[in-house]
């Protein structure tokens, strides 16, 4: 188990498996992403109380859904970061916040475009689940500068892991804010074919369509994002030397 | 796993529950705060003085929506199956708005035990229908529950997967 773990740490393992997933994922991703996008925006059928609003609704769901990913992966990864000490993980954490904060900025602009028709506001600072999910948004942004101000790529490290541990909380106040507290948002959509589920299953397909859509691209992003940092932090090692040349 | 490794990890450890046990605490002391309104049977026992400003959220009573034909003054009824408050708005009402659903509403309650709203937002539930279904299942007199739960029933078993709720 250690020895695989140690494999997983090392970058140019990593960077010769992932080339040859990534094709496979981006050529899911681009099915998935075309097939869920064209269904939920043309094709399928409109809810009978918010009509055609509810198409806004498949998507951001699904990206709210990924966006809450991203506190727990970079938590993980720092955990691991301070006390392994796997370059690996540090270069995740990375590059995930930026991510993120485009993921957490997509459910803001899709819930606020979708309650300006259906609540008729389009925020509303009192509201548990909207302010919780723009701290995380801010807290990314957070992640990111704190990452650049530091000179010292281990301190850096650290004290961005530190912050993903309260971004870690803030995603159990998000996940749980529209049970805990009266709140204008209503509470999660249940995404399952249950027989008790009070949702119509042409919604529910849209909708799992999207999130495997949503989870292939974020896939993808995080993907090219570390190879990338990999080249850039190993760019004295031999073996990528002896890539640049062969390329 | 080495000594110190175990060491670092336990702390970090301790200070994640640390913090979740401070931010836990912190949300339950002001959960009032962070409630967003006040629930048609918190304003009947009296728990919000007349005259403040706050926000009420409940249900609008089926049949007790009145449009006044020359403006944009409307009354209806909120409640929460338990406790009734009566309600007075002038102004335009969201896409959302209809009996049977939710809503919320901010502004004051007068002495005659009205709520004076100046604003009212549409609450909507989590829970989608197509249009057509909806009015097919209408017109063989057949309840969304039963169709969805027939449905749901038949493609949750033919695909067993653990799926998140979002």
């Amino acid at each position: 188990m250690w020895l695989w773990f140690s494999k997983l740490g090392s970058p140019k393992w990593f960077y010769d498996l992932s080339g040859k997933w990534l094709p496979w994922l981006i050529g899911a991703m681009v099915i998935f992403l075309t097939v869920g996008i064209v269904w939920a925006l043309l094709f399928l059928p409109p809810d009978y109380q918010q009509g055609h609003t509810s198409r806004i609704l498949i998507i951001h769901v699904a990206v709210a859904g990924t966006s809450l990913v991203f506190f727990p992966l970079m938590a993980v990864a720092g955990v691991i970061t301070m006390v392994w000490r796997m370059k690996l993980a540090d270069m995740v954490a990375k590059n995930a916040a930026p991510i993120g904060a485009w993921f957490s900025f997509l459910t803001l602009a899709t819930g606020s475009i979708w309650g300006s028709v259906s609540w008729g506001t389009w925020w509303e600072w009192t509201d548990a689940r909207l302010v919780t999910m723009l701290f995380q948004f801010f807290l990314l942004l957070g992640v990111i500068s704190l990452r650049s101000a530091l000179e010292d790529p281990d301190k850096a490290a650290k004290a961005c892991a530190l912050l993903s541990i309260v971004g870690l909380i803030n995603v159990i106040a998000i996940k749980y804010s529209v049970e805990f507290w009266n709140t204008l948002h209503q509470v999660s959509s249940s995404v399952s074919f249950s027989s008790d589920s009070p949702n119509g299953p042409e919604f529910l397909i849209a909708i799992i369509i999207m999130l495997i859509a949503v989870y292939l691209f974020l896939s993808v992003c995080l993907i090219m994002a570390t190879r990338n940092e990999i080249l850039q932090r190993e760019r004295r090692s031999q073996w990528v030397q002896n890539l640049v040349r062969l390329s | 796993m080495k000594p110190h490794r175990r060491k670092k990890l336990g702390m970090i450890i301790f200070m994640t529950l640390g913090l979740s046990l401070a931010v836990g605490l912190i949300a339950f002391a002001m959960r009032q705060n962070i409630n967003m309104f006040y629930t048609p049977t918190q304003v009947a026992a009296g728990e919000v003085e007349i005259g403040k400003q706050f926000r009420i959220g409940g249900m609008v009573k089926a049949g007790s929506v009145r449009d006044d034909p020359d403006s944009l003054k409307v009354s209806f009824i909120t409640t929460d199956f338990v406790s009734d408050v009566p309600i007075r708005y002038e102004g335009i009402l969201p896409d959302l708005f209809r009996e049977g659903q939710g809503l919320v509403a901010e502004g004051k309650m007068d002495s005659a035990g009205v709520f004076q709203a100046s604003r009212v937002l549409a609450k909507h539930d989590e829970n989608y229908m197509s249009q057509e279904v909806k009015a097919a299942l209408d017109a063989a007199g057949v309840s969304t529950e039963t169709y969805n739960g027939q449905v749901n029933g038949v493609l949750g078993s033919a695909l067993p997967l653990p799926l998140p709720e979002t």
